[in-house]
């Protein structure tokens, strides 16, 4: 039979609905309990810490954990993409921890190596004061008996 | 870069002594990622025991728990994966160790700033 244009009758379905029943499928369910998918999930944390670090203080950067991050995931990303069968989530998770500890080594570099004392003093009474606003904000909100 | 990288390796082949050929040359052995990469893990526990001398203040909450959770998780996982893997279990074991201690110098700090508070 023919189909023209966008026709719900094509082969299988639409992407929508077809893409609805993968999930549902025994193949996903057992993939979504397995370790394949479970430990790089764990792995998320890293990145998500390190991409939650961006916004504060450069000086809770540690310089060594970083780099041994930044190196840490390109050798997982290699592992991630060799392993049998590959493991793209596993490889997306070190892409972006690779990308965020870049981020961080950077801004890390930047304020010890690149920027003088008085603009870091600056800075640090900067986060001094945010730091301070964001105590009494809360001692406001919930006042102590 | 990769010639340079095979001609080593052909030279290095030639001085593994017999007894060790399995092991040098097995499928997860030291000419692959999957040895170097779960021993590049451990670079992660001496950064991690070279900031046990960081003041507390100057510590990442989100970066060290983090790394607990992940240290914890793993280690679980290396022995449910067939064949148990006992090196990614000793490093993720040190991993989440280091991870904990950070957090709990992080959380004793923390408390303390208030208490004086």
């Amino acid at each position: 039979s023919s189909s023209s244009g966008h026709s719900r009758m094509s082969a299988g379905g639409n992407l929508f609905t077809r893409g609805l029943r993968y999930l549902a499928s025994k193949e996903f369910r057992s993939y979504l309990c397995s370790t394949h998918f479970w430990g790089p999930v764990a792995n998320w944390g890293l990145p998500l810490a390190a991409l939650a670090d961006v916004k504060k203080n450069p000086e809770m950067i540690s310089g060594k954990m970083t780099t041994a991050l930044f190196f840490y995931s390109m050798a997982f990303m290699r592992f991630a993409w060799r392993v049998q069968p590959r493991n793209m989530l596993l490889f997306a998770c070190h892409f972006t921890n690779d990308t965020a500890q870049l981020v961080q080594l950077c801004r890390f570099t930047d304020y010890w190596y690149v920027k003088d004392e008085a603009q870091r003093q600056q800075l640090r009474r900067q986060y001094e004061d945010a730091a301070g606003e964001a105590a009494a904000e809360v001692a406001v909100a919930e006042p102590k008996k | 870069m990769s010639a340079v990288y095979r001609a080593a390796i052909k030279v290095a082949d030639r001085f593994v002594p017999a007894k060790l050929q399995p092991l040098w040359n097995h499928e997860a052995g030291p000419k692959t990622i999957f040895f170097w990469a779960p021993t590049f893990k451990w670079a992660l526990v001496i950064a991690g025991i070279a900031d046990l001398r960081r003041p507390a203040e100057r510590l990442s909450l989100t970066q060290s728990t983090a790394l607990a959770a992940t240290g914890l998780i793993w280690s679980r996982y290396s022995m449910v994966i067939v064949p148990k893997n006992w090196n990614l279990f000793s490093v993720n074991i040190f991993v989440a160790a280091t991870g904990l201690y950070q957090l709990a110098r992080i959380v004793n700090y923390r408390r303390e700033l208030e208490a004086r508070n």
